[in-house]
């Protein structure tokens, strides 16, 4: 099999892996875009445990990105370095002045406790209250740290971390069932 | 296999486009039975009142454990898994002698499960339990 750019191969050993989508902020799609980075990872070998830690969070960004989306189109950046030890999932869409910062400081406030510690803590939040569980559960089901950058009228989320983190319930000293 | 033990409890369920769950009986204890994938907006419009409807159920009982079955349940997102924390809500709000726990039965290869149940096993340990965890 070949493409427009020559014979189709796998990447090379030490070779970042990278997907980049940029599509209409439609809801019913965040399902099979979490299932194509499922799949996409599955692909590139990362390992059961981490492909729905990514999928988990490509799902979460890409909601919030949806929903506070002020524009056509969002973007989704995945990229996956072995070499590295390193995995990034973006999202990216246009949004409304003053909305970096309150996410910046929303973020900021996230940091000062452990990932699990800020999840717990979103938890006791109005259970009836929209949102506000999504990021704090990146952070500690997904193993992933937040950033927040803003470039003109684009807001971008990225959340990274090593590839191959240890696992979370071995470190709460949980066996799988 | 276990399908033909279950009675469904008359009115006690809920659905949209992508889920559904139940109330269920097994072996004379209630089971709640969630199946496919919680992605839409704002899932507690469904997922609430359901829990509302349980919740009463199970007081009527007054049954000290509910069975909650993941086994079929593929995704949740954040804004789902708020309504399982309005659970423990609600039971915290009953008198303790009237609170129940809830089990989680896991599906070992959706692996988000196990990393969400944890999560709110902290939140409220007197409440979750994940069956064979």
């Amino acid at each position: 099999m070949s493409t427009r750019n020559g014979p189709a191969r796998a990447p090379l050993p030490g070779q970042p892996v990278l997907l980049y989508l940029r599509m209409v902020p439609v809801w019913v799609f965040v399902d099979e875009v979490r299932q194509f980075v499922e799949s996409f990872c599955a692909c590139a070998g990362i390992g059961a445990e981490r492909e729905g830690q990514l999928a988990l969070a490509t799902h979460e960004l890409m909601q919030n990105a949806i929903t506070y989306g002020t524009a056509e189109d969002i973007e989704l950046r995945l990229s996956i370095d072995a070499a590295a030890d390193r995995v990034e999932v973006s999202l990216t869409n246009t949004c409304a002045p003053g909305q970096p910062a309150q996410l910046r400081a929303r973020l900021a406030k996230l940091r000062e406790q452990a990932p699990l510690e800020s999840y717990v803590r979103a938890m006791g939040a109005d259970p009836k209250a929209p949102g506000g569980l999504g990021l704090p559960r990146i952070r500690y089901e997904a193993q992933l740290e937040l950033e927040a950058v803003e470039e003109g009228d684009r807001l971008t989320v990225s959340a990274r971390g090593k590839l191959m983190p240890a696992q979370l319930s071995a470190a709460m000293g949980v066996g799988h069932g | 296999m276990g399908e033909a033990k279950w009675i469904e409890v008359a009115g006690v369920k809920a659905s949209d486009e992508k889920y559904s769950a139940l109330l269920a009986t097994e072996a004379g204890q209630p089971v709640v039975r969630f199946k496919g994938t919680v992605s839409t907006p704002n899932p507690a419009l469904v997922l609430n009142p359901f829990v509302d409807a349980v919740h009463q159920a199970v007081i009527a009982c007054g049954v000290p454990l509910v069975t909650v079955d993941f086994n079929g349940f593929d995704f949740c997102n954040s804004s789902g898994f708020k309504s399982f924390i309005y659970w423990v809500d609600q039971i915290r709000r009953l008198p303790k002698e009237q609170q129940y726990r809830l089990r989680f039965t896991l599906a070992p290869t959706k692996r988000w499960q196990r990393t969400s149940l944890l999560a709110l096993t902290c939140f409220a340990v007197d409440i979750i339990e994940i069956a064979g965890g």
